[in-house]
Protein backbone atom coordinates (compact mmCIF):
# COMPACT_ATOMS: atom_id res chain seq x y z
CA UNK A 1 0.00 0.00 0.00
CA UNK A 2 1.66 3.23 -1.05
CA UNK A 3 2.05 5.97 1.40
CA UNK A 4 0.44 9.22 1.32
CA UNK A 5 1.96 12.35 -0.01
CA UNK A 6 1.49 16.12 0.35
CA UNK A 7 0.86 15.74 -3.58
CA UNK A 8 -1.70 12.74 -2.89
CA UNK A 9 -3.40 14.75 0.10
CA UNK A 10 -3.60 17.65 -2.07
CA UNK A 11 -5.03 15.57 -4.88
CA UNK A 12 -8.02 14.15 -2.63
CA UNK A 13 -8.76 17.01 -1.16
CA UNK A 14 -8.93 19.29 -4.57
CA UNK A 15 -11.36 16.06 -5.75
CA UNK A 16 -13.81 16.88 -2.70
CA UNK A 17 -14.03 20.33 -3.28
CA UNK A 18 -14.58 20.35 -6.34
CA UNK A 19 -17.10 18.33 -6.02
CA UNK A 20 -18.53 20.03 -4.01
CA UNK A 21 -18.22 23.29 -6.24
CA UNK A 22 -19.94 21.41 -8.29
CA UNK A 23 -22.93 20.33 -6.02
CA UNK A 24 -23.21 24.19 -5.06
CA UNK A 25 -24.13 25.12 -8.77
CA UNK A 26 -20.97 27.17 -9.20
CA UNK A 27 -20.70 26.08 -12.65
CA UNK A 28 -17.08 27.09 -12.46
CA UNK A 29 -15.44 23.82 -14.14
CA UNK A 30 -15.85 21.90 -17.21
CA UNK A 31 -13.62 18.85 -17.02
CA UNK A 32 -12.06 17.15 -14.06
CA UNK A 33 -12.04 14.03 -12.39
CA UNK A 34 -10.63 12.12 -9.44
CA UNK A 35 -8.76 9.46 -11.74
CA UNK A 36 -6.79 12.44 -13.42
CA UNK A 37 -6.14 14.38 -9.77
CA UNK A 38 -3.98 11.50 -8.90
CA UNK A 39 -2.60 10.67 -12.04
CA UNK A 40 -1.13 14.67 -11.82
CA UNK A 41 -0.02 13.67 -7.48
CA UNK A 42 1.93 10.53 -8.84
CA UNK A 43 3.87 12.55 -11.39
CA UNK A 44 4.47 15.19 -8.93
CA UNK A 45 5.81 12.74 -6.52
CA UNK A 46 8.01 10.94 -9.27
CA UNK A 47 9.40 14.39 -9.88
CA UNK A 48 10.50 14.55 -6.76
CA UNK A 49 12.06 11.40 -6.19
CA UNK A 50 13.87 11.96 -9.12
CA UNK A 51 16.07 14.60 -7.73
CA UNK A 52 13.27 17.48 -8.17
CA UNK A 53 14.10 18.76 -4.72
CA UNK A 54 12.79 22.03 -4.09
CA UNK A 55 10.14 22.17 -6.71
CA UNK A 56 8.80 25.60 -6.84
CA UNK A 57 4.60 24.26 -6.51
CA UNK A 58 5.20 20.64 -5.32
CA UNK A 59 1.28 19.50 -4.73
CA UNK A 60 -0.36 23.15 -5.26
CA UNK A 61 -3.49 22.28 -7.05
CA UNK A 62 -4.07 24.77 -10.26
CA UNK A 63 -7.10 25.00 -11.95
CA UNK A 64 -6.48 26.03 -16.08
CA UNK A 65 -8.95 28.29 -18.26
CA UNK A 66 -10.29 26.29 -20.27
CA UNK A 67 -8.74 28.10 -23.26
CA UNK A 68 -5.01 26.75 -22.66
CA UNK A 69 -5.07 23.15 -23.95
CA UNK A 70 -3.79 19.99 -22.57
CA UNK A 71 -3.41 16.63 -24.19
CA UNK A 72 -5.42 14.87 -21.09
CA UNK A 73 -8.39 16.91 -20.95
CA UNK A 74 -10.69 18.40 -23.42
CA UNK A 75 -10.41 21.87 -24.79
CA UNK A 76 -13.49 23.95 -25.61
CA UNK A 77 -13.26 27.14 -25.08
CA UNK A 78 -16.52 26.63 -23.69
CA UNK A 79 -17.90 26.75 -27.59
CA UNK A 80 -19.95 23.67 -29.27
CA UNK A 81 -17.20 24.65 -32.12
CA UNK A 82 -14.85 22.40 -30.07
CA UNK A 83 -17.01 20.49 -27.55
CA UNK A 84 -14.89 17.35 -27.42
CA UNK A 85 -11.80 18.40 -28.57
CA UNK A 86 -8.72 17.27 -27.13
CA UNK A 87 -5.76 18.93 -27.89
CA UNK A 88 -2.29 17.02 -29.48
CA UNK A 89 -0.09 19.16 -27.05
CA UNK A 90 0.22 20.49 -24.00
CA UNK A 91 0.50 24.77 -23.30
CA UNK A 92 4.14 25.65 -22.18
CA UNK A 93 2.40 27.21 -18.61
CA UNK A 94 0.83 24.01 -18.55
CA UNK A 95 4.07 21.85 -18.58
CA UNK A 96 5.83 24.37 -16.61
CA UNK A 97 3.48 24.09 -14.08
CA UNK A 98 3.75 20.47 -13.73
CA UNK A 99 7.82 20.52 -13.65
CA UNK A 100 7.47 22.88 -10.43
CA UNK A 101 5.40 20.22 -8.87
CA UNK A 102 1.97 21.47 -9.23
CA UNK A 103 -1.07 19.38 -9.91
CA UNK A 104 -3.54 20.52 -12.79
CA UNK A 105 -7.05 20.13 -11.11
CA UNK A 106 -9.05 20.96 -13.68
CA UNK A 107 -10.32 23.07 -16.55
CA UNK A 108 -12.48 26.21 -16.09
CA UNK A 109 -15.49 27.89 -17.56
CA UNK A 110 -15.24 31.24 -19.23
CA UNK A 111 -16.95 33.13 -21.82
CA UNK A 112 -16.39 31.42 -25.47
CA UNK A 113 -13.17 32.08 -26.53
CA UNK A 114 -12.45 34.37 -23.66
CA UNK A 115 -15.03 36.67 -25.57
CA UNK A 116 -17.20 38.39 -22.83
CA UNK A 117 -17.02 40.60 -19.72
CA UNK A 118 -18.91 38.21 -17.32
CA UNK A 119 -18.81 34.54 -18.26
CA UNK A 120 -21.96 34.73 -19.39
CA UNK A 121 -21.64 34.03 -22.99
CA UNK A 122 -20.23 30.13 -22.32
CA UNK A 123 -21.78 27.41 -24.41
CA UNK A 124 -22.18 25.29 -20.98
CA UNK A 125 -24.17 28.13 -18.68
CA UNK A 126 -22.87 30.71 -16.73
CA UNK A 127 -20.62 30.88 -13.71
CA UNK A 128 -21.78 31.97 -10.28
CA UNK A 129 -20.21 34.38 -8.11
CA UNK A 130 -19.17 32.41 -5.20
CA UNK A 131 -20.57 34.90 -2.53
CA UNK A 132 -23.63 35.85 -4.59
CA UNK A 133 -25.10 33.46 -7.00
CA UNK A 134 -27.52 35.96 -8.82
CA UNK A 135 -24.27 38.08 -9.77
CA UNK A 136 -21.20 37.77 -12.17
CA UNK A 137 -18.12 36.39 -11.06
CA UNK A 138 -16.67 38.74 -13.89
CA UNK A 139 -15.03 37.83 -17.01
CA UNK A 140 -14.05 36.18 -19.44
CA UNK A 141 -11.60 33.87 -16.87
CA UNK A 142 -14.94 33.76 -14.63
CA UNK A 143 -14.87 30.03 -13.59
CA UNK A 144 -10.78 30.21 -12.70
CA UNK A 145 -11.79 32.89 -10.34
CA UNK A 146 -14.55 31.61 -8.65
CA UNK A 147 -12.70 28.58 -7.78
CA UNK A 148 -9.86 30.62 -6.38
CA UNK A 149 -12.44 32.62 -4.43
CA UNK A 150 -14.28 29.95 -3.23
CA UNK A 151 -11.39 28.00 -2.11
CA UNK A 152 -11.54 25.06 -4.20
CA UNK A 153 -7.75 25.76 -5.32
CA UNK A 154 -5.27 28.32 -4.14
CA UNK A 155 -3.87 29.63 -7.62
CA UNK A 156 -5.74 29.15 -11.14
CA UNK A 157 -4.45 29.90 -14.71
CA UNK A 158 -6.39 32.66 -16.82
CA UNK A 159 -5.87 34.81 -19.61
CA UNK A 160 -6.25 38.40 -20.48
CA UNK A 161 -6.71 40.04 -23.90
CA UNK A 162 -8.48 43.47 -22.25
CA UNK A 163 -8.83 42.50 -18.70
CA UNK A 164 -10.29 39.71 -18.19
CA UNK A 165 -8.10 38.40 -15.05
CA UNK A 166 -8.10 41.07 -13.51
CA UNK A 167 -11.52 42.14 -13.70
CA UNK A 168 -13.18 38.75 -12.21
CA UNK A 169 -10.63 38.81 -9.60
CA UNK A 170 -11.73 42.14 -8.37
CA UNK A 171 -15.38 41.14 -8.09
CA UNK A 172 -14.27 37.72 -6.71
CA UNK A 173 -12.54 39.35 -4.37
CA UNK A 174 -8.91 37.45 -5.40
CA UNK A 175 -5.37 38.39 -6.58
CA UNK A 176 -4.88 39.00 -10.09
CA UNK A 177 -1.98 39.14 -12.00
CA UNK A 178 -1.53 40.22 -15.51
CA UNK A 179 2.64 40.02 -16.65
CA UNK A 180 4.12 41.96 -19.18
CA UNK A 181 3.04 41.07 -22.53
CA UNK A 182 5.71 38.33 -23.80
CA UNK A 183 6.93 37.25 -20.35
CA UNK A 184 4.97 34.15 -20.23
CA UNK A 185 4.88 31.52 -23.17
CA UNK A 186 1.48 31.94 -25.68
CA UNK A 187 2.33 28.56 -27.21
CA UNK A 188 -1.06 26.75 -26.22
CA UNK A 189 -3.20 29.53 -25.30
CA UNK A 190 -6.11 29.84 -28.03
CA UNK A 191 -5.76 32.70 -30.02
CA UNK A 192 -7.68 35.50 -29.59
CA UNK A 193 -6.38 38.90 -30.00
CA UNK A 194 -2.71 37.72 -30.36
CA UNK A 195 -1.28 41.41 -29.77
CA UNK A 196 -3.22 41.28 -26.29
CA UNK A 197 -3.51 37.89 -25.14
CA UNK A 198 -1.58 36.87 -22.31
CA UNK A 199 -1.92 34.02 -19.86
CA UNK A 200 -2.92 35.35 -16.30
CA UNK A 201 -2.51 34.30 -12.61
CA UNK A 202 -5.34 34.51 -9.96
CA UNK A 203 -4.32 33.26 -6.17
CA UNK A 204 -5.11 33.81 -2.93
CA UNK A 205 -2.20 36.28 -2.16
CA UNK A 206 0.64 38.17 -4.23
CA UNK A 207 2.60 35.66 -2.85
CA UNK A 208 1.03 32.78 -4.50
CA UNK A 209 0.87 34.93 -7.35
CA UNK A 210 4.42 35.94 -7.64
CA UNK A 211 5.29 31.89 -7.18
CA UNK A 212 3.30 30.61 -9.84
CA UNK A 213 4.58 33.40 -12.57
CA UNK A 214 8.04 32.55 -11.47
CA UNK A 215 7.45 28.91 -12.51
CA UNK A 216 5.51 29.75 -15.74
CA UNK A 217 7.46 32.55 -16.75
CA UNK A 218 10.61 32.61 -19.37
CA UNK A 219 11.47 32.43 -22.81
CA UNK A 220 10.23 29.86 -25.17
CA UNK A 221 11.30 29.08 -28.35
CA UNK A 222 8.06 28.17 -29.47
CA UNK A 223 6.41 31.43 -29.16
CA UNK A 224 7.84 34.27 -31.70
CA UNK A 225 6.53 36.62 -29.32
CA UNK A 226 8.17 35.31 -25.64
CA UNK A 227 10.63 37.62 -24.67
CA UNK A 228 14.22 36.88 -24.55
CA UNK A 229 14.58 36.83 -20.82
CA UNK A 230 14.55 33.81 -18.17
CA UNK A 231 11.83 33.19 -15.74
CA UNK A 232 11.13 35.98 -13.49
CA UNK A 233 12.89 35.72 -10.14
CA UNK A 234 11.31 35.81 -6.71
CA UNK A 235 10.00 39.34 -6.09
CA UNK A 236 12.15 41.07 -3.29
CA UNK A 237 10.16 41.08 -0.14
CA UNK A 238 10.22 44.85 1.53
CA UNK A 239 8.72 45.85 4.60
CA UNK A 240 7.63 49.79 3.50
CA UNK A 241 7.75 51.53 0.53
CA UNK A 242 10.10 54.61 1.42
CA UNK A 243 10.70 56.21 -2.04
CA UNK A 244 8.16 54.39 -4.07
CA UNK A 245 6.83 57.06 -6.53
CA UNK A 246 2.88 56.10 -6.97
CA UNK A 247 0.71 58.00 -9.58
CA UNK A 248 -3.17 57.86 -9.13
CA UNK A 249 -4.56 58.75 -12.96
CA UNK A 250 -7.66 61.60 -12.59
CA UNK A 251 -8.96 59.32 -15.88
CA UNK A 252 -9.48 56.37 -13.36
CA UNK A 253 -11.36 58.77 -10.69
CA UNK A 254 -14.41 59.89 -12.62
CA UNK A 255 -16.98 61.79 -10.56
CA UNK A 256 -19.49 58.80 -10.98
CA UNK A 257 -17.46 56.80 -9.95
CA UNK A 258 -19.27 53.79 -7.54
CA UNK A 259 -19.24 55.35 -4.05
CA UNK A 260 -18.03 52.08 -2.54
CA UNK A 261 -15.17 51.76 -5.29
CA UNK A 262 -14.12 55.02 -4.08
CA UNK A 263 -14.33 54.75 -0.43
CA UNK A 264 -11.52 51.30 -1.25
CA UNK A 265 -9.27 53.33 -3.08
CA UNK A 266 -9.37 56.04 -1.10
CA UNK A 267 -8.47 53.82 2.07
CA UNK A 268 -5.91 51.89 0.11
CA UNK A 269 -4.10 55.48 -1.45
CA UNK A 270 -4.03 56.30 2.66
CA UNK A 271 -2.58 52.83 3.19
CA UNK A 272 0.22 53.05 0.57
CA UNK A 273 0.75 56.99 2.21
CA UNK A 274 1.21 55.30 5.66
CA UNK A 275 3.44 52.66 4.31
CA UNK A 276 6.06 55.47 3.26
CA UNK A 277 4.87 55.83 -0.34
CA UNK A 278 4.70 59.35 -2.07
CA UNK A 279 1.27 58.97 -3.81
CA UNK A 280 0.17 61.57 -6.62
CA UNK A 281 -2.02 62.61 -8.88
CA UNK A 282 -1.16 62.26 -12.30
CA UNK A 283 -2.54 61.98 -16.24
CA UNK A 284 -3.31 59.49 -19.07
CA UNK A 285 -4.89 61.73 -21.30
CA UNK A 286 -6.53 58.94 -23.53
CA UNK A 287 -7.79 56.91 -21.85
CA UNK A 288 -11.16 57.50 -22.59
CA UNK A 289 -10.27 55.89 -26.10
CA UNK A 290 -8.96 52.41 -25.16
CA UNK A 291 -12.19 50.77 -25.01
CA UNK A 292 -13.35 51.78 -28.24
CA UNK A 293 -9.57 51.18 -29.50
CA UNK A 294 -9.67 47.88 -27.74
CA UNK A 295 -13.04 46.97 -29.48
CA UNK A 296 -11.79 47.92 -32.93
CA UNK A 297 -8.39 45.72 -32.47
CA UNK A 298 -9.49 42.44 -30.63
CA UNK A 299 -12.02 41.57 -33.34
CA UNK A 300 -9.96 42.71 -35.43
CA UNK A 301 -7.51 40.08 -34.57
CA UNK A 302 -10.31 37.57 -33.52
CA UNK A 303 -11.72 37.39 -37.31
CA UNK A 304 -8.04 36.55 -38.36
CA UNK A 305 -7.58 33.56 -35.54
CA UNK A 306 -10.81 32.08 -35.31
CA UNK A 307 -11.05 31.80 -39.62
CA UNK A 308 -9.33 28.30 -38.14
CA UNK A 309 -12.62 27.16 -37.17
CA UNK A 310 -14.25 25.81 -40.95
CA UNK A 311 -15.41 22.04 -39.66
CA UNK A 312 -12.72 20.57 -41.89
CA UNK A 313 -9.57 19.42 -39.49
CA UNK A 314 -11.04 19.35 -36.19
CA UNK A 315 -13.98 20.77 -34.00
CA UNK A 316 -17.97 20.91 -35.32
CA UNK A 317 -18.70 20.22 -38.80
CA UNK A 318 -21.82 21.61 -40.09
CA UNK A 319 -22.64 20.29 -43.64
CA UNK A 320 -25.82 22.31 -44.25
CA UNK A 321 -27.89 22.56 -47.35
CA UNK A 322 -26.15 21.94 -50.88
CA UNK A 323 -23.75 23.95 -52.12
CA UNK A 324 -20.05 24.58 -51.87
CA UNK A 325 -17.52 24.07 -49.57
CA UNK A 326 -18.07 27.58 -48.26
CA UNK A 327 -21.38 26.99 -47.55
CA UNK A 328 -19.69 24.31 -45.21
CA UNK A 329 -17.78 26.82 -43.65
CA UNK A 330 -20.35 29.17 -43.21
CA UNK A 331 -23.21 26.48 -41.61
CA UNK A 332 -20.44 25.54 -39.18
CA UNK A 333 -19.63 28.90 -38.09
CA UNK A 334 -22.79 30.18 -37.92
CA UNK A 335 -23.44 26.65 -35.90
CA UNK A 336 -20.46 26.72 -34.12
CA UNK A 337 -20.22 30.15 -32.61
CA UNK A 338 -22.26 32.10 -29.85
CA UNK A 339 -23.96 35.27 -30.49
CA UNK A 340 -20.76 37.68 -28.91
CA UNK A 341 -18.00 35.30 -30.79
CA UNK A 342 -20.64 36.07 -33.89
CA UNK A 343 -20.60 39.65 -33.23
CA UNK A 344 -17.30 40.04 -32.36
CA UNK A 345 -15.63 38.40 -35.64
CA UNK A 346 -18.19 40.76 -38.22
CA UNK A 347 -17.02 43.92 -36.21
CA UNK A 348 -13.61 42.49 -36.68
CA UNK A 349 -14.11 41.75 -40.68
CA UNK A 350 -16.10 45.00 -41.22
CA UNK A 351 -13.18 47.04 -39.63
CA UNK A 352 -10.63 45.12 -41.89
CA UNK A 353 -12.74 45.91 -44.98
CA UNK A 354 -12.48 47.18 -47.85
CA UNK A 355 -13.57 51.03 -47.46
CA UNK A 356 -13.12 50.85 -44.14
CA UNK A 357 -9.47 49.80 -43.05
CA UNK A 358 -8.14 53.01 -43.15
CA UNK A 359 -10.96 54.64 -40.82
CA UNK A 360 -11.13 52.07 -38.42
CA UNK A 361 -8.03 49.62 -38.10
CA UNK A 362 -5.41 52.45 -38.93
CA UNK A 363 -6.83 54.72 -36.90
CA UNK A 364 -7.17 52.21 -33.64
CA UNK A 365 -3.46 51.49 -34.08
CA UNK A 366 -2.59 54.78 -34.06
CA UNK A 367 -4.67 55.81 -31.10
CA UNK A 368 -3.10 52.33 -29.45
CA UNK A 369 0.45 53.92 -29.91
CA UNK A 370 -0.79 57.35 -28.06
CA UNK A 371 -2.24 55.47 -25.08
CA UNK A 372 1.67 53.69 -24.94
CA UNK A 373 3.30 56.18 -24.53
CA UNK A 374 0.72 58.56 -22.36
CA UNK A 375 2.04 55.21 -19.99
CA UNK A 376 5.46 55.85 -20.99
CA UNK A 377 5.66 59.16 -20.30
CA UNK A 378 4.25 59.26 -16.87
CA UNK A 379 6.82 56.61 -15.80
CA UNK A 380 9.38 58.31 -17.49
CA UNK A 381 8.50 61.05 -15.20
CA UNK A 382 9.63 59.32 -12.26
CA UNK A 383 6.54 57.60 -11.16
CA UNK A 384 7.72 54.05 -10.17
CA UNK A 385 3.74 52.86 -10.40
CA UNK A 386 0.34 53.80 -10.99
CA UNK A 387 -2.74 52.59 -8.75
CA UNK A 388 -6.73 53.06 -9.70
CA UNK A 389 -9.66 50.97 -9.32
CA UNK A 390 -9.70 47.75 -10.96
CA UNK A 391 -13.41 47.93 -12.00
CA UNK A 392 -15.51 50.84 -11.97
CA UNK A 393 -18.02 48.94 -9.91
CA UNK A 394 -18.28 45.75 -7.68
CA UNK A 395 -19.62 42.63 -9.30
CA UNK A 396 -23.10 43.38 -11.27
CA UNK A 397 -26.48 41.32 -11.52
CA UNK A 398 -26.50 38.53 -13.91
CA UNK A 399 -28.60 39.68 -17.21
CA UNK A 400 -27.89 42.88 -16.23
CA UNK A 401 -25.74 43.73 -19.30
CA UNK A 402 -26.23 41.28 -21.61
CA UNK A 403 -28.78 42.89 -23.93
CA UNK A 404 -26.29 46.09 -25.03
CA UNK A 405 -23.08 44.66 -26.08
CA UNK A 406 -21.32 48.03 -25.35
CA UNK A 407 -22.15 48.34 -22.01
CA UNK A 408 -20.68 45.15 -21.37
CA UNK A 409 -17.96 46.04 -22.81
CA UNK A 410 -17.55 49.72 -20.52
CA UNK A 411 -17.01 46.72 -17.42
CA UNK A 412 -13.34 46.86 -18.91
CA UNK A 413 -12.69 50.59 -18.99
CA UNK A 414 -9.68 50.42 -16.49
CA UNK A 415 -8.29 47.26 -17.19
CA UNK A 416 -7.80 47.09 -20.86
CA UNK A 417 -5.27 50.32 -21.20
CA UNK A 418 -2.82 47.75 -20.01
CA UNK A 419 -3.62 44.95 -22.20
CA UNK A 420 -3.12 47.75 -25.37
CA UNK A 421 0.19 49.06 -23.78
CA UNK A 422 1.54 45.40 -22.98
CA UNK A 423 2.11 46.67 -19.11
CA UNK A 424 2.34 44.17 -16.53
CA UNK A 425 -0.81 45.06 -14.29
CA UNK A 426 -2.71 43.35 -11.01
CA UNK A 427 -5.66 43.47 -8.78
CA UNK A 428 -6.00 42.78 -5.32
CA UNK A 429 -8.94 42.77 -2.76
CA UNK A 430 -8.70 46.35 -1.19
CA UNK A 431 -12.49 45.76 0.77
CA UNK A 432 -15.61 45.29 0.21
CA UNK A 433 -18.97 47.36 -0.22
CA UNK A 434 -22.38 45.99 0.86
CA UNK A 435 -20.41 42.38 0.80
CA UNK A 436 -19.38 42.75 -2.72
CA UNK A 437 -15.05 42.42 -3.09
CA UNK A 438 -13.35 45.96 -4.32
CA UNK A 439 -10.27 45.85 -6.16
CA UNK A 440 -7.59 47.72 -6.37
CA UNK A 441 -4.93 47.70 -8.87
CA UNK A 442 -1.28 48.52 -9.95
CA UNK A 443 0.32 49.16 -13.25
CA UNK A 444 4.06 49.02 -13.84
CA UNK A 445 6.43 49.74 -16.68
CA UNK A 446 7.38 47.51 -19.14
CA UNK A 447 8.80 43.92 -17.70
CA UNK A 448 9.01 45.66 -14.02
CA UNK A 449 6.77 42.81 -12.80
CA UNK A 450 9.08 41.82 -10.12
CA UNK A 451 8.76 45.71 -8.28
CA UNK A 452 4.97 45.80 -8.78
CA UNK A 453 4.65 42.30 -6.79
CA UNK A 454 6.40 43.74 -4.30
CA UNK A 455 4.77 47.06 -3.27
CA UNK A 456 1.58 45.33 -3.81
CA UNK A 457 2.70 42.77 -1.23
CA UNK A 458 3.38 44.77 0.99
CA UNK A 459 -0.13 46.57 0.82
CA UNK A 460 -1.72 43.30 1.03
CA UNK A 461 0.39 43.07 4.29
CA UNK A 462 -1.44 46.12 5.66
CA UNK A 463 -4.44 46.35 4.47
CA UNK A 464 -7.45 43.61 5.04
CA UNK A 465 -8.84 43.24 2.02
CA UNK A 466 -12.37 42.24 3.29
CA UNK A 467 -13.25 45.13 5.33
CA UNK A 468 -16.81 47.06 4.63
CA UNK A 469 -15.41 50.36 3.46
CA UNK A 470 -18.77 51.83 2.55
CA UNK B 1 -27.82 53.57 -38.23
CA UNK B 2 -24.13 53.51 -39.30
CA UNK B 3 -24.49 50.04 -40.41
CA UNK B 4 -26.74 48.87 -42.54
CA UNK B 5 -28.12 44.98 -43.53
CA UNK B 6 -27.16 45.34 -46.78
CA UNK B 7 -23.20 45.96 -45.50
CA UNK B 8 -24.20 43.04 -42.44
CA UNK B 9 -24.85 40.11 -45.21
CA UNK B 10 -21.84 41.67 -46.94
CA UNK B 11 -19.42 41.26 -43.61
CA UNK B 12 -20.82 37.92 -42.88
CA UNK B 13 -20.17 35.99 -46.33
CA UNK B 14 -16.99 37.58 -45.95
CA UNK B 15 -16.31 36.04 -42.60
CA UNK B 16 -18.24 32.80 -44.18
CA UNK B 17 -20.73 32.66 -40.99
CA UNK B 18 -24.08 31.78 -42.05
CA UNK B 19 -26.76 34.48 -40.22
CA UNK B 20 -30.61 33.61 -40.66
CA UNK B 21 -33.43 36.32 -41.56
CA UNK B 22 -34.34 35.80 -37.53
CA UNK B 23 -30.25 36.79 -36.23
CA UNK B 24 -29.96 39.49 -38.83
CA UNK B 25 -32.18 42.27 -37.49
CA UNK B 26 -31.18 41.94 -34.05
CA UNK B 27 -27.30 41.97 -35.03
CA UNK B 28 -27.40 45.34 -37.20
CA UNK B 29 -29.10 47.06 -34.46
CA UNK B 30 -26.02 45.52 -32.45
CA UNK B 31 -23.44 46.34 -34.50
CA UNK B 32 -24.71 49.55 -35.74
CA UNK B 33 -24.14 50.53 -31.69
CA UNK B 34 -20.81 49.07 -31.71
CA UNK B 35 -19.76 51.15 -34.75
CA UNK B 36 -21.22 53.67 -33.63
CA UNK B 37 -19.44 53.93 -30.05
CA UNK B 38 -16.14 52.86 -31.74
CA UNK B 39 -16.17 55.95 -34.15
CA UNK B 40 -15.48 58.40 -31.09
CA UNK B 41 -11.70 57.71 -32.43
CA UNK B 42 -12.31 60.74 -35.24
CA UNK B 43 -12.07 62.86 -32.29
CA UNK B 44 -8.45 61.97 -31.76
CA UNK B 45 -5.59 63.83 -33.98
CA UNK B 46 -3.95 61.15 -35.79
CA UNK B 47 -1.82 62.94 -38.53
CA UNK B 48 -0.81 60.71 -41.44
CA UNK B 49 2.64 59.01 -41.06
CA UNK B 50 1.83 58.12 -36.89
CA UNK B 51 2.72 54.65 -36.35
CA UNK B 52 1.22 51.99 -34.57
CA UNK B 53 2.65 50.09 -31.71
CA UNK B 54 2.75 46.36 -30.99
CA UNK B 55 3.77 45.83 -27.17
CA UNK B 56 6.34 43.27 -26.06
CA UNK B 57 10.32 43.54 -26.28
CA UNK B 58 11.53 45.84 -29.28
CA UNK B 59 13.38 42.79 -30.98
CA UNK B 60 12.38 39.12 -30.84
CA UNK B 61 15.04 36.56 -30.72
CA UNK B 62 15.21 33.85 -33.46
CA UNK B 63 15.50 30.23 -32.55
CA UNK B 64 18.06 27.98 -33.47
CA UNK B 65 17.05 26.52 -37.62
CA UNK B 66 16.73 23.40 -36.83
CA UNK B 67 14.33 21.07 -37.88
CA UNK B 68 12.24 19.33 -34.81
CA UNK B 69 10.00 16.83 -35.17
CA UNK B 70 6.72 17.56 -33.63
CA UNK B 71 5.38 14.35 -31.90
CA UNK B 72 1.74 14.50 -30.86
CA UNK B 73 0.30 13.73 -27.52
CA UNK B 74 -2.95 12.76 -29.42
CA UNK B 75 -3.58 11.56 -32.98
CA UNK B 76 -4.34 14.44 -35.17
CA UNK B 77 -6.55 12.66 -37.52
CA UNK B 78 -8.89 11.55 -34.07
CA UNK B 79 -10.18 14.88 -33.56
CA UNK B 80 -10.73 15.28 -37.40
CA UNK B 81 -14.79 14.91 -38.62
CA UNK B 82 -13.73 12.83 -41.67
CA UNK B 83 -9.97 11.26 -41.97
CA UNK B 84 -8.52 8.93 -44.58
CA UNK B 85 -4.99 7.78 -45.93
CA UNK B 86 -3.50 11.25 -44.51
CA UNK B 87 -5.80 13.17 -45.82
CA UNK B 88 -8.46 15.22 -44.17
CA UNK B 89 -12.29 14.99 -45.87
CA UNK B 90 -14.72 17.52 -47.06
CA UNK B 91 -17.90 17.23 -48.75
CA UNK B 92 -18.05 16.92 -52.50
CA UNK B 93 -19.65 19.78 -53.31
CA UNK B 94 -18.42 20.69 -56.95
CA UNK B 95 -16.49 24.37 -57.54
CA UNK B 96 -16.47 27.38 -55.44
CA UNK B 97 -19.12 29.18 -56.50
CA UNK B 98 -18.26 33.03 -58.09
CA UNK B 99 -19.08 36.20 -55.67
Amino acid sequence: MSRATPATVAAAATGTALAQADADGLNATLHWSQELLDQEAHRADTSQRSGGTGLKLYGMPVAVKDNIVTTEQPTTCASRMLEGYVSPYNATAVDRLRAAGALVACKTNLDEFAMGSSTEHSAFGRVKHPLDHARVPGGSSGGSAALVAAGVVPAALGSETGGSVRQPASFCGVVGLKPSYGRVSRYGLVAFGSSLDSIAIFAQSVGEAGKVLSAISGHDTRDSTSAAAPAMGRPDAWTDLSGIRIGVPKEYMPADLHPGVRAGVDRAVDALRELGAEVVEVSLPHTKYAVPTYYIIAPAEASANLARYDGVRYGKREVGPEGDVRALYQATRGSGFGAEVKRRILVGTYVLSAGYYDAHYVKAQRVRALIADDFRQVFDNGIDLLFTPTTPTPAFRAGEKTEDPVAMYLADVFVCPANLAGTPAMSLPIGRSEGLPIGGQFMAPYFRDSRMLSTAAVLEGLLDGTAEVR
Amino acid sequence: MSIGREQVEKVAKLAAIAVDDAELEPLVAQLSRIVDYVEQLNEVSTPEGTEGFHPGPETLPLREDVVRRFVPGNPLDAMAPEFEGGLFLVPVRGTMAEE
